[in-house]
């Protein structure tokens, strides 16, 4: 009961923010709880599960066209535009996925790596479907039962899908799936001793976390109302990485923290260094490894529970 | 691009671009005598590859972290060496001049390609040197056992890797310009190249860059696709190498 009021509480602050900001803030606070949502997922499927895939944010960029294309390309209703769509990235996961498990770290990162970047092809030769390089634009959230959802309750919308994805990761790592998860990414060989499925706990990470990235996706769709290739690019792959090994990789506090981080970080930095703030993230990146592995989560924990 | 190390390296397409941009600065702007310039680049990249292992490979080997950290600490050096680069030559493309006018520009790439193979396979193959980076890459506690020392192979091979990313960069750029974001493509074009032909081979890395350019270059003329999707032919044939046959075409020699 307490559980459920703490969740409420969440809800009903988080999205009472966005009723005080302005409509460019309100963007802003949008586009922050999204990385916080796909951070989220992705530190499942890498800090927990150990895979390094770079697919994460592709199928962000999938759930997002798909549900488009559905809605306005071919003119389904929400409801089912939304369920296909997830069939579709959970379709694409599991085809990447089942034959992948045979592969180890590198060599899974680079498949992952060749998939992102053939998706953005897609996107640009797709003609009239994907709308090529300008991507699909001009169209808006149709209503539901006759409600027209904008504004800060879009934004409300977007805090239910953030606290339903921490929700669902939360109680995932607590079940035994995700001590499979933590014992395969530690010692496969003493998983699979231990009775573990590791290709199956692979394959259920891995699609999972995809899907919960291709829900976000669908949810960004209506941020912007316009799809198209660049958003969906290679670089916003590597910053999700680099905000879930800064926060502090295995941790969902961790990636909350390196989400915000390094959403806010260009804001603060831009006036001073204008647009190589991905200077700063990669040297943050390296520092992060070289000094400190489990990240800015993990330099806390060691000024709480100081040593001797 | 060849790694006896075990640790797969994201930084080389920009060890590709920093020699393309070398080229730019001492062959565009201080006007060097192409042979002159190209030494120096060479010299330039073995410093860079040889530094880069010391700042995000070192530490980690000797920290006794998983393989996989250096890994990602050579992606963050990715992102670094990239936005240095833009920083310092501004995001404009530049060009880079061939060395024996244009028309002789494919030649001269042949002949230098052959002869980088040339000296990596007479390396790998024929000396002392080359054979304790093959015992590395097997085993390397056995290889530390029979007195190889394991740091100075995994230096010798980051600056190698670098000098011959930096050469592959000078090479192509007068074909592509130099440019900023090129390094991601170069380093996926090698890895493709590299998986198709098998990894730890000399002769895998050129039958699989070759492999990769024919292919492209016939799905360009006689598929019934669009040009723009030749792009990604060779990105579906990297993965279904490595979903079918992570070993490549050359497996290595047991």
């Amino acid at each position: 009961m307490r559980a459920i009021a703490g969740w409420l509480a969440a809800a009903v602050v988080l999205s009472a923010v966005a009723f005080f900001l302005s409509s460019y803030h309100n963007d802003v606070y949008r586009k922050l709880l999204l990385w916080v949502a796909l951070a989220l997922s992705y530190n499942f499927l890498f800090g927990i599960s150990g895979q390094v895939a770079f697919s994460h944010f592709a199928f962000y960029g999938i759930g997002a066209y798909a549900v488009v294309i559905f809605l306005f390309q071919l003119g389904m209703p929400l409801p089912l535009a939304m369920l296909l769509a997830i069939a579709v990235c959970a379709l694409i996961a599991l085809a990447v996925a089942i034959p992948s498990t045979r592969l180890e770290g590198f060599y899974l990162a680079l498949a992952t790596l060749a998939l992102a970047q053939l998706f953005i092809v897609v996107l640009n030769e797709g003609g009239t479907i994907t709308g090529g390089t300008g991507g699909i634009v001009a169209y808006r959230l149709p209503a539901i039962f006759g409600v027209h959802i904008s504004g800060p309750w879009y934004t409300a919308v977007i805090v239910m899908l953030v606290l339903a994805t921490y929700a669902v990761l939360w109680r995932l790592d607590r079940s035994w799936f995700g001590r499979a998860c933590r014992a395969v990414r530690d010692n496969p060989e003493a998983a699979a001793a231990m009775g573990v499925n590791v290709a199956r706990t692979k394959v259920i990470a891995f699609t999972l976390t995809s899907v919960l990235a291709g829900i976000a996706g669908m949810v960004y769709a209506f941020v912007d109302n316009t799809v198209n290739p660049p958003i969906f690019g290679l670089e916003n792959a590597f910053l999700l990485l680099f905000m879930v090994i800064i926060g502090g990789a295995g941790r969902h506090a961790g990636a909350v923290v390196g989400a915000v981080l390094l959403y806010l970080l260009p804001f603060v930095l831009s006036p001073l260094i204008g647009h190589h703030h991905a200077l700063v993230f990669g040297v943050l990146m390296v520092a992060a490894i070289l000094v400190q592995p489990r990240g800015l989560i993990g330099i806390y924990d060691a000024l709480r529970h100081p040593r001797g | 691009m060849i790694r006896p190390t075990g640790i797969i390296n994201f930084a080389v397409g920009e060890w590709g671009m920093v020699g393309a941009f070398g080229g730019f600065l001492l062959l565009s702007k201080f006007e060097w005598p192409y042979p002159v310039g190209m030494v120096a680049i060479l010299a330039f990249m073995l410093i860079v590859g040889w530094a880069t292992e010391r700042v995000a490979v070192r530490p980690l080997v000797e920290k006794g972290a998983p393989l996989l950290a250096p890994i990602l600490a050579l992606l963050g050096m990715l992102v670094v060496f990239r936005e240095s680069i833009s920083l310092a030559f501004g995001p404009d493309p530049h060009q880079v001049p061939e060395p024996l006018g244009f028309e002789h520009q494919k030649t001269w790439m042949i002949a230098v390609t052959l002869g980088v193979f040339a000296a990596a396979w007479l390396f790998f193959e024929k000396t002392l040197w080359g054979k304790s980076f093959e015992a590395v890459s097997l085993n390397r506690k056995a290889a530390a056992l029979v007195g190889i020392n394991l740091s100075r192979v995994t230096a010798v091979s980051f600056a190698g890797g670098a000098g011959v990313a930096g050469l592959a960069g000078l090479l192509i750029a007068p074909n592509t310009s130099a440019h900023y974001l090129m390094g991601v493509p170069l380093a996926i074009q090698g890895f493709t190249a590299l998986v198709i032909g098998g990894v730890g081979r000399v002769e895998g890395a050129l039958l699989g860059g070759l492999l990769v350019a024919f292919a492209e270059q016939l799905t360009v003329r006689y598929a019934p696709i669009p040009s723009g999707y030749a792009q990604g032919v060779p990105l579906l044939v990297l993965m279904l190498f490595l979903l079918v046959r992570p070993s490549g075409l050359l497996r290595a020699r047991a």
